[in-house]
């Protein structure tokens, strides 16, 4: 079969009409993607400051004991339930620090599982419809950091599911509070889900010198290495969009030297404690004092407590220590 | 390969459930099904119960070359004898009934009114024995670069390097696109929770020769076009290899000659022309497949194969001895010139291999597989494409900057067939030193800019982590004196895994980088 001159050419032109077609769509598509204002460096609005606890319940609740389980419990129990973040049908989301497909809980690396499983447990008690953990390990793949961390199986036995990050569910999106950087590519469900808890466990760390609950923030962006210069400043900007609704700091093992991958049980501490609070800056603060620091030495602590994310201002607020005998 | 009787039965039922042409699909299908089953599967559990290096290891090429290029015998390599036997007993069985490439190349044979009607020379088919001799003349000059032209490591290579990726490249940004329109979010979240890790890698993978497997392939295919299976016929070293065997194969394809019609039907349905279109009509046994086409297409059943015929004519189209012993001796000298390699002497100080390998093993070894590459979770393994020299051509190097060797992970000693890559434990591949890291000072973040920055020595996997943090102070853009954490590389600790590299947030070249130790 042959074809003219003439056919030839209409064919591709048709062609040529049609592919710069598609390519317009998608490339208006793409720009709807992109929300953000201009760079918020001048922006000084504060972000709102977190709702003070209802009626009686503690502002900041510290166990202290041997079990895990029992220690969220108490913790819980005194900041008013769980049922004070969790409503029935409710998608939860717990972000453990799992950074490493290397470390097994014993070195302090990675959220003990038990707390994790626990927090489950509760969630799910509470009438979550829908309980996932996950977290994006910096080496080595989440598929194999998962199991190797014990969590995995911690939240399955208690009815929660891993999720192991997509791709295309991290989205530019635009921080309106942000002062160093204006957007940044963030995972989509935590942004949309309807509660956020952070699980962090308390670590050294080189820069940040602890990693805590701020810090652990880092797990739901993409290219987190790129927010370590400047880190405090750039930490408060993440957290006045990303809010977790209830930290729950993991200071059963502490890691007091060569975080936040460790790798010697020497650096590891039993200090048998777990802290919660809805305020990541106080809960942060207060897991400082295990390592005989103070809020007001770290930089991100301090960064955003004085944007108004928190207080650090620990004699100010009502802290409940309870005891949890074995 | 036929009796009598079932030969009978194949003739009466031609299209019949149990015909020698379907049994013949049936092993082609099941043999590339399983080929990439086990590609796709062996990067999350190194093949299950099946041997993953299966093909590469039933290769007879890559046994003997491996075996000549480092002068040992090697056992796992020797189950190549079970497909030599097979050839001596029915011929280019393999060929016909197993190749994934072969198999490749019957699909994407062009419909025949497509097909150009050229007639090559005859001789052209001695190519194939050329190649051959070049990569085993190689091999006992200990360097099995020509084993980039093995049929099995070549169909692997396309695929993992360059098929698979673009696949996901597309999958992946066709989901972004998609995933903003709500109502597809669901479904999008189960398509993908099945795609990633089965068929598809976790990551991106990104290959920096792909377009060239993807050149080289469809190449192969595009011949295709030219003559069926023209790789099988004019250049496949592997296919040489057992035509050479199959000219005394006990199976030979025979032609009843009182049943004949000559009726040319068989020498028009074959597709690697293998039997003439005249005369005898008995197909040559170093060309024949066994693919059995014409064991169908006969009308008076006058063909079978049966053993002991006495040997069939002389192989169509020689070459002149002078053209053969220039060919050879050019061949000779190529192969000598890839010793000439410059890296034997001093090595590339950045081309970095995986750990515990050396570069002796790796040239005598390595089949060009690229299995290593298929299976590492961080991209970190690249083909070196001549990055050591021709005679590194395809070796498997270490880019830092596109993947780190995962702390965690030794799949690349637990894959390599030819233990080109040693088998480490956990614990001395962890102190397998890759390389060393060394800091640009003139471009790290701390030390040229006085910002803290620190992520090298955070992601330092170490339990004494190679990097350490020295106190200075500063002054901050808004003028403050800060405290100032410089890194410094521990020389002795460090291990070279070269996450440090792939983490450094100074843009293009990393300000820390692994050298060669």
């Amino acid at each position: 079969m042959s074809i003219s001159r003439r056919e030839f050419i209409q064919q591709m032109l048709s062609l040529g009409v049609s592919a710069a077609v598609v390519a317009a769509a998608l490339s208006i598509l793409d720009c709807s993607s992109q929300p953000f204002p201009g760079p918020g460096s001048d922006n000084t609005t504060p972000p709102p400051p977190p709702p003070p606890p209802p009626g009686d319940a503690a502002y900041l609740a510290v166990a202290r004991g041997e079990s895990p389980r029992a220690m969220v419990e108490a913790a819980l129990a005194a900041l008013g339930g769980i049922e004070r973040f969790v409503r029935p049908g409710n998608d939860v989301i717990i972000k453990p620090n799992i950074c490493v497909s290397f470390r097994t809980p014993e070195y302090a690396a990675t959220t003990n599982p038990e707390v994790v499983g626990a927090l489950v447990a509760l969630c799910l008690g509470a009438g979550a419809g829908r309980v996932r953990v996950m977290d994006n390990p910096f080496s080595g793949s989440a598929e194999e950091a998962y199991p190797t961390s014990g969590i995995e199986e911690a939240v399955r036995s208690a009815g929660g599911e891993m999720e192991v990050m997509a791709g295309m569910k991290y989205q530019d999106t635009a921080i309106p509070y942000g002062q160093k950087i204006s957007h940044w590519p963030i995972y989509r469900d935590i942004l949309e889900t309807d509660v956020v808890i952070d699980v962090p466990i308390a670590k050294h760390h080189g820069l940040a010198r602890l990693t805590l609950g701020m810090k652990n923030l880092l797990g739901v962006v993409t290219n987190p290495g790129a927010l370590h210069t400047d880190m405090p400043q750039k930490l408060t900007d993440l957290a006045t969009l990303v809010r977790p609704h209830l930290t729950v700091i993991d200071g059963v093992r502490i890691l007091m030297n060569n975080g936040p991958s460790g790798g010697s049980l020497s650096d590891v501490k039993m200090a048998n404690t777990v802290i919660a609070s809805h305020d990541i800056v106080a809960a942060d603060a207060y897991a400082a004092t295990l390592f005989d620091l103070q809020g007001e030495d770290i930089g991100a602590i301090r960064a955003a407590a004085h944007r108004g994310l928190g207080t650090m201002d620990l004699d100010a607020i009502k802290i409940e220590e309870i005891p949890v005998g074995a | 390969m036929a009796s009598e009787g079932k030969q009978r039965d194949s003739r009466a039922g031609g299209t019949g459930l149990l015909s020698w042409r379907r049994l013949r699909r049936a092993s082609q299908i099941l043999a590339l099904v399983l080929f990439i089953y086990l590609l796709l599967n062996v990067r999350r559990d190194g093949g299950g119960w099946l041997a993953h290096d299966l093909f590469f290891r039933l290769n007879p090429l890559a046994g003997m070359a491996t075996m000549l290029a480092a002068r040992q015998w090697m056992l796992p390599l020797a189950l190549g004898g079970v497909v030599l036997a097979l050839t001596l007993l029915l011929g280019r069985a393999w060929c016909g009934w197993i190749c994934p490439l072969g198999t490749v190349l019957d699909w994407a044979r062009p419909p025949r009114r497509l097909q150009r009607r050229v007639s090559l020379p005859p001789q052209w088919r001695q190519t194939r024995y050329l190649v051959l001799f070049a990569v085993l003349f190689s091999a006992l000059l200990g360097s099995l670069a020509f084993m980039v032209l093995d049929p099995v490591t070549l169909l692997q290579r396309s695929i993992t390097s360059a098929i698979l990726p673009a696949t996901h490249s597309v999958v992946a940004w066709s989901e972004k696109l998609l995933y903003r329109f709500q109502p597809l979010q669901t479904p999008l979240e189960h398509i993908d929770g099945f795609l990633r890790d089965t068929v598809l890698p976790l990551e991106q993978p990104f290959y920096l020769p792909a377009l060239l497997v993807l050149a080289v392939f469809g190449g192969v295919l595009a011949l295709n076009a030219i003559k069926p299976r023209f790789w099988c016929r004019y250049l496949c070293p592997l296919g040489g290899l057992l035509a050479l065997v199959s000219r005394v194969s006990l199976m030979r394809h025979a032609v009843n000659r009182e049943a004949c019609t000559a009726c040319q039907r068989c020498a028009r349905e074959c597709s690697l022309e293998a039997i003439p279109s005249s005369g005898t009509f008995v197909a040559h046994p170093a060309e024949c497949t066994l693919c059995l086409d014409c064991l169908e297409s006969c009308p008076t059943g006058a063909i079978s194969f049966r053993a002991g015929t006495p040997p069939a004519e002389p192989a169509p189209g020689g070459i002149s001895r002078r053209a053969a012993l220039a060919s050879v001796a050019a061949i000779g000298l190529g192969a000598g010139l890839l010793r000439l390699a410059p890296v034997l002497g001093k090595a590339e100080p950045l081309t970095l291999r995986p750990p515990g390998t050396s570069e002796t093993d790796l040239r005598q070894k390595c089949i060009r597989c690229g299995q290593c590459i298929n299976v590492c979770p961080t991209g970190a393994l690249q083909a070196g494409v001549l990055k050591s020299g021709y005679d590194g051509l395809w070796t498997p190097v270490m880019v830092p900057r596109h993947g780190y060797c995962d702390f965690a992970c030794r799949r690349c000693g637990e894959v390599c067939p030819t233990g080109a890559i040693p088998l480490l434990s956990l614990e001395e591949k962890r102190r397998a030193v890759i390389g060393k890291a060394e800091i640009d000072k003139s471009r790290c973040i701390p030390w040229a800019n006085g910002l803290n920055c620190i992520v090298c020595q955070e992601m330092c996997p170490l339990t004494e982590k190679a990097i350490e943090l020295s106190q200075a102070t500063a002054a901050n853009s808004e003028g403050y004196q800060t405290a100032l954490l410089l890194p410094e590389v521990i020389e002795e600790r460090c291990i070279g895994c070269g996450i440090c590299e792939h983490q450094c947030p100074v843009r293009g070249e990393a300000a820390i980088r692994v050298r060669r130790a």
